[in-house]
């Protein structure tokens, strides 16, 4: 499987490491930059590698096995890749009701991955996630936070088709692919 | 009827502050920096009879009023936008089309409480809505109307806005200030309450979104007319979810006591493809089901205490024939079981050991002694946990057992035959 495997080093750009700075000064501890910094290095490199976690504790003067306590406890922490682009698709009851297994099974179907796995080109990765706040709007998927709602077996499939052909920028991608669903 | 919650809602995109001005927002928070006393604020919210609608339904000038008056270092309010109660969107159609409704509610509410700085705390999923808000801060602050000076008043006032990174359990509001400091997400012992040791260790007044979007609207127009509508116990409009097997699913700003019935028929039209329902659920997941004859039920929280549930979030949920209440019960005890913080052994047990209880049933091999073992988990997790993470997950747990208690006998006894039959083919085939 690679996307999982050893990718090339990734050094830390300055524009990054001073915005992750400036963040601190909005708190009256410096800890309590915490989240806002580990979801930055996390939109950064796409999970969380432990030389992020370091520098995020070396940031808010938090020793490294707290920031780890700390990362193990909420769900939308990786640390390991997913695929390029993770969908996240609702679980919860009013998804369930409206399809959201259908969703599922139409992502197995045109990609081969079940909730967990991650295609063979590390393009996708699929898994389940619990109530998005989409209830009136189910069933729903997300990709890194954007969500694309009221879906059918259909729709997944020309969002696959669109997101299988974006290269480039990939937060651009999905917010295009947002806006093509919506329009 | 004449909504205030909701005008902006049917919007594509945000309001933008230019076009909120032109509309007449900001009047009120600049009246309140500009002419009156915190007292005079914190009054008209406890006169109007304001209640709190995150779930608890705790009357909001009161909580304002255990804020110190005499302060030795800052105070902060903080925003529980945590919204992740299943059935629940109701804060983030405020907060994605209508920000600015939000931000004056948070200035007035700070000011009530002599807070100069308010934090955001918003859940990490809620990117669009966080953008929106992010968007919207940034005008105020171009404006000078957040910064050293609020309204040329000479009093500094901020918001910081800070996205959580999943977790239900953030929801409650002593774990959001955990959260909030870069901890772990788990619920404090109380006392002390936020008000005495709340955000970085400082007084702390914690509010739901859209409690603070009900308040410029009572600075405009008094506490008397907030009180013509809903109920005398519970005043105003609130923002019912309709969701699940309905025709028309969204969001429905209706006053408090407006029945569950003209909620799911009248404004949701009814059940989806003319099916029959099998039970709605009032409040979000922790409500639990209620059976379909419970529909004539006004939608305030002394009615639903009556019927031995909760109004909690306002988010009907519609399940219809065809699903089976022990597969919704299912869902509900997976998600419980996945959202417990883990810090008490008897909720962290409970949820855990509950789901498996209920998997039986699902899976055909429920027991008649199970339903005792449900309520002996039930009873040995309720209060006697730091939070009410164990009311809630039994919410669902006892409806079921109370309301569907048969049925659920059924379901099983049907899938272990049809377990029997697979079995077979598979042992002889």
């Amino acid at each position: 499987m690679s996307g999982s495997g050893e990718a090339e080093p990734k050094v830390l750009p300055e524009g990054i490491l001073a915005e992750l700075r400036a963040l601190t000064a909005h708190y009256p501890q410096k800890r309590g930059a915490l989240l806002p910094i580990l979801n930055r290095l996390q939109e950064w490199r796409g999970h969380l590698a432990p030389v992020d976690m370091r520098l995020a504790g070396e940031l808010t003067g938090v020793a490294p096995a707290d920031v780890f306590s700390v990362v193990t406890f909420y769900t939308m922490y990786r640390q390991r890749p997913a695929g390029r682009f993770p969908l996240g698709v609702c679980r919860n009851i009013a998804c369930w009701i409206n399809g959201s297994e259908q969703i599922v099974a139409t992502v197995k179907d045109e990609l081969g991955i079940a909730p967990g796995e991650t295609t063979a080109d590390g393009r996708f990765s699929l898994e389940e996630v619990e109530c998005l706040g989409s209830c009136g709007t189910g069933p729903c998927l997300e990709i890194d936070s954007r969500y694309f709602e009221n879906l059918t077996p259909d729709k997944v499939r020309a969002l696959l088709a669109r997101l299988s052909r974006a290269d480039g920028d990939r937060s651009a991608a999905i917010l295009a692919a947002q806006r093509e669903e919506r329009a | 009827m004449k909504t205030y919650l909701s005008n902006e809602f049917a919007r594509r995109d945000p309001l933008l502050l230019v076009e909120a001005q032109a509309k007449g927002r900001y009047q009120q928070a600049k009246r309140v920096f500009t002419s009156l006393t915190p007292e005079q604020v914190v009054d008209e919210v406890k006169n109007a009879g304001l209640r709190g609608r995150g779930g608890a339904w705790f009357p909001t000038g009161i909580k304002w009023s255990f804020m110190p008056k005499e302060l030795k270092g800052p105070s902060y309010l903080v925003i529980n936008a945590d919204e992740g109660e299943p059935g629940t969107f109701k804060d983030r159609q405020i907060m994605e089309k209508d920000p600015h409704l939000l931000l004056e509610g948070i200035m007035i509410g700070s000011f009530a409480i002599r807070a100069q700085t308010a934090f955001l705390y918003i859940r990490g999923e809620y990117l669009t809505a966080h953008d929106a808000l992010a968007t919207a801060i940034a005008e105020l602050e171009a404006a000078g109307i957040l910064g050293d000076s609020a309204f040329g008043s000479g009093r500094p006032m901020r918001i910081v806005l800070h996205r959580g990174a999943g977790a239900y359990i953030c929801g409650e509001e002593t774990a959001l200030l955990n959260s909030l400091e870069g901890r772990r997400g788990e619920p404090r012992p109380k006392p002390p309450f936020p008000a005495v040791w709340g955000a970085f260790g400082r007084p702390t007044s914690v509010n739901n979104v859209e409690t603070l979007a009900n308040v410029p609207a009572i600075l405009e127009r008094g506490a008397a007319w907030f009180k013509t509508m809903g109920t005398a116990q519970a005043p105003g409009h609130l923002l019912f979810g309709v969701s699940g097997a309905v025709e028309r699913p969204g969001c429905y700003e209706l006053p408090l006591g407006t029945t569950a019935r003209e909620l799911v028929e009248k404004h949701a039209g009814g059940v989806k493809g003319g099916k029959k329902m099998r039970a709605f659920i009032p409040g979000g997941a922790s409500t639990g089901f209620l059976p379909p004859d419970r529909l004539d039920v006004p939608m305030d929280p002394e009615s639903l205490r009556k019927e031995g549930t909760m109004l909690g979030t306002g988010g009907i949920i519609v399940i219809p024939e065809g699903i089976e209440i022990v597969d919704a019960a299912r869902v509900f005890s997976r998600f419980f079981r996945h959202e417990t913080c883990g810090q008490c052994s008897p909720c962290r047990e409970g949820s855990a050991w509950s789901d498996q209880v209920i998997g039986r049933f699902q899976n055909g091999e429920g027991r008649a002694e199970d339903f005792a073992l449900l309520e002996d988990i039930m009873r040995g997790s309720k209060q006697r946990t730091i939070c009410v993470f164990p009311e809630a997950f039994a919410g669902p747990l006892g409806s079921a057992i109370k309301h569907f208690r048969s049925e659920l006998t059924q379901v099983s006894a049907q899938r272990a035959v049809g377990r029997a039959a697979t079995e077979g083919t598979a042992l002889h085939g």
